[in-house]
């Protein structure tokens, strides 16, 4: 019993001084991030990492790897304790930046943009998601976060199989209609498709987007109006008609990301709508066809938005280090690196870049963003409307809910949210 | 492991005379008993199986063929960069050395608890069993707050100390429950006789019911052990430094915000699993032990 009670007593006190030993030294820069490192950011900054320990040599510079789900589930108690690093990459959005922003827990970049010339690199519309109102809703206010990189949705496609089959890339949504119902009619379910995954409600919003001029998304991203339904009924309208058609697989209504993905790779499918998240692993998996992508047909806006953020937590020791930091992703040198590893670099000279998957995503990406045509994800207004929007769409996949009933049932949730804001 | 334990049991119950007819009909039934277990058995390796074929496979293969394919070659690359990645010898370390404490930990509190409710005379102690009971159904999420301040209070957010002792004052609260149980069925012959004997409580405790109880204290630790190892959100939130950090939360690296990378997560899940696996085999006999030794009490 007593020979226990030493024991972990003895365990507890090491343990103690373990966890004491990692606070020392007065000079050392801390900072952190979650993308991976095969990820085109992964790849750029650990580039700009070693640039920037050679450039302070009397600095200790610590870089830990963090995860999404870590910061995802202890973002905020990281951040207002004393373990917060000078800085760190953090999710943008409101539930996310915008909650720690409007909790002092971030600092205030207004003079750094200027005194950095960031202003002089990003445009306007590349700030919308940097600012937050003192209730931490984006659009407004100071700047508390820098993206380094944008995203958006688009459709990938095999160009093997778009060639055998005499397909040109469609540039209107009649034409990718055509091009679907050729492959349909070849036996081929053209579009894969998660239906309970993001993928599902990306294509939806993305064909509704086609539907909309910039009152209606200012409207609705803001929350501002009770929701006009007419572009979710075209949308749901075109996904009802598709799966009857044939060009969405049945199967597609239970399906996750991972396994659509799976069917686009492995050649089944021709067309997969997603983010250009899957860019670095369609360039490092797929060997046996050629692949390309191109943005669903819309007269401005597509689903897509700056990217995660660099933010300087309020207790940061080294902030002026941390800004320099900032700066020198965003410079053109690292820029060009991200795209070069298939990354959408936000700022890099097109001119400059080799790899033909990062050229090629970094003017899409200039191209929307010049024209302001971020129309973001839809499930930002309202707090659960992610599961909201899958579980609907699933229900129109499944036929158990008509396009009308869709609008009808979405509509309820999001005018609930906006009366009651 | 289990199928041969019943075909062992059916085959010794064979040399009985029984009729022609009869045998037959054994016979049959024990082919069933034995492809159902198979069935069973073939069930619970196939995640095993899954981790394993995935996790030596290619990038290109696996985009090519999915998940449930043969390998076409075999490396070991995604296991050999998940190691590196995640700094995975460090994180075996920790894990272990949280797991091991609050195992030990755990069963101590559990044990002078149970001693004082299943043995001892507490008025009320069915409530307290009760009350214990319900407290191992609250869900983390919500304790998570107020543990997160109470740790940053007393300096120990970010170590690991905490995490031991928070997550060894859950499980005792289990670990109380069924040891009191075990113990309110404990003869009290063998009580009365080291009393009449002139033993203090104490006695009673370190030198009768801890050496009767043994084979049951080893199971719960070995339980407590594996479950704090499967334990994700209170060091996810507790252990900020990536030094600090466990199996369970490094397994996270795999996932992205919208993406995952199939062959990593095949690899970090063949990794993080194989400890619980090589432990259990370990100790496997306490285990058994202890189960039919609380069984015949």
């Amino acid at each position: 019993m007593i020979k226990l009670t030493t024991l972990a007593l003895a365990a507890a006190s090491t343990l103690a001084l373990l966890g004491g030993i990692a606070q020392a030294q007065d000079k050392t820069f801390n900072i952190w991030w979650f993308e991976g490192a095969d990820s085109a950011q992964g790849i750029a900054w650990a580039k700009a990492l070693d640039e920037f320990k050679a450039a302070h040599p009397d600095v200790t510079v610590n870089f830990e790897q963090k995860t999404f789900a870590q910061l995802q589930q202890s973002g905020s108690m990281i951040l207002n304790s004393n373990e917060a690093p000078d800085v760190l990459q953090y999710n943008k959005g409101n539930a996310t930046a915008g909650l720690v922003a409007s909790q002092g827990l971030l600092t205030n970049l207004d003079d750094y943009v200027v005194s950095q010339g960031w202003d002089k690199i990003l445009n306007e519309g590349d700030f919308v998601l940097s600012r937050y109102d003192e209730r931490g809703i984006y659009g407004s206010g100071p700047v508390w976060g820098i993206p380094a990189n944008g995203e958006y949705v688009s459709a990938f496609y095999n160009i093997d199989m778009f060639e055998k089959a005499g397909l040109m890339v469609p540039t209107s949504i009649e034409e990718w209609e055509a091009a679907m119902d050729t492959f349909q009619k070849q036996g081929v379910t053209p579009l894969a498709l998660g239906g309970v995954d993001t993928s599902g409600q990306h294509l939806l919003a993305s064909l509704a987007y086609t539907q909309a001029d910039d009152t209606w998304i200012q409207n609705y991203q803001g929350l501002k109006e009770p929701l006009d339904g007419a572009p979710f009924l075209y949308a749901a309208q075109k996904l009802v008609d598709w799966v009857g058609k044939g060009y969405i697989s049945k199967d597609s209504t239970g399906m996750k990301d991972p396994d659509a993905a799976l069917l686009f790779t492995s050649g089944k499918a021709p067309i997969y709508v997603s983010g250009t998240w899957n860019l670095g692993g369609f360039s490092a998996t797929i060997k046996d066809f050629k692949w390309g992508q191109f943005i669903i047909p819309t007269p401005k806006y597509s689903v897509g938005s700056t990217g995660n953020l660099w933010v300087i937590p309020t207790g940061a020791k080294n902030k002026d280090l941390a800004a320099e930091w900032i700066s020198l992703t965003l410079s053109p040198k690292y820029q060009t690196e991200m795209a070069n590893a298939g990354g959408v670099a936000i700022a890099a000279d097109p001119a400059t870049i080799t790899n033909p998957v990062g050229k090629n995503a970094v003017e899409v990406f200039k191209q929307i963003s010049d024209k302001n045509g971020l129309g973001f994800y839809p499930d930002w207004p309202v707090p659960g409307f992610y599961d909201v929007l899958n579980q609907k769409d699933t229900g129109l996949f499944q036929g158990s809910l008509t396009a009308e009933q869709f609008v009808e049932e979405i509509k309820q949730v999001y005018d609930d949210a906006q009366a009651n804001q | 492991m289990a199928n041969q334990g019943v075909v062992k049991s059916a085959a010794m119950g064979a040399p009985k005379p029984v009729s022609r007819r009869g045998r037959k009909q054994r016979g049959a039934v024990r082919w069933l008993v034995l492809a159902l277990m198979l069935a069973l058995l073939a069930l619970t390796l196939f995640p095993f199986v899954l981790a394993l074929i995935n996790a030596v496979k290619t990038g290109p293969d696996y985009a090519a063929n999915g998940p449930l394919s043969i390998p076409t070659s075999i490396q070991f690359d995604a296991l050999a960069k998940f190691w590196d990645m995640a700094d995975y010898s460090r994180k075996l370390l920790n894990s272990t050395l949280i797991s091991a404490g609050v195992s030990v930990l755990a069963v101590l509190l559990s044990l002078l608890s149970a001693y004082a409710l299943g043995i001892g005379e507490v008025r009320g102690s069915s409530v307290i069993l009760a009350m214990l009971l319900l407290g191992t159904m609250v869900p983390q999420e919500s304790i998570v707050y107020p543990i997160y301040y109470m740790a940053k209070a007393v300096g120990l957010y970010d170590t690991q100390l905490a995490v031991i002792i928070v997550i060894a004052v859950l499980q005792s609260a289990f670990g109380t429950y069924l040891l009191a149980s075990v113990m309110s069925t404990f003869p009290r012959e063998i009580l009365e006789a080291a009393e009449i004997d002139g033993a203090s409580r104490w006695e009673i405790l370190i030198n009768v019911v801890v050496p009767i109880m043994r084979p049951t204290l080893m199971v719960l630790g070995t339980f407590f052990f594996i479950w704090t190892w499967n334990e994700f959100l209170i060091p996810v939130v507790m252990l900020v430094s990536n030094d600090n950090q466990t199996v369970s939360v490094a397994m996270g690296l795999t996932r992205g915000q919208n993406l995952s990378d199939p062959i990593l997560q095949a690899a970090a899940s063949l990794l993080g699993i194989a400890p619980t696996v090589i432990f259990f085999l370990i100790f496997q006999r306490t285990l058994t032990r202890g189960v039919a030794a609380g069984a015949v009490k």
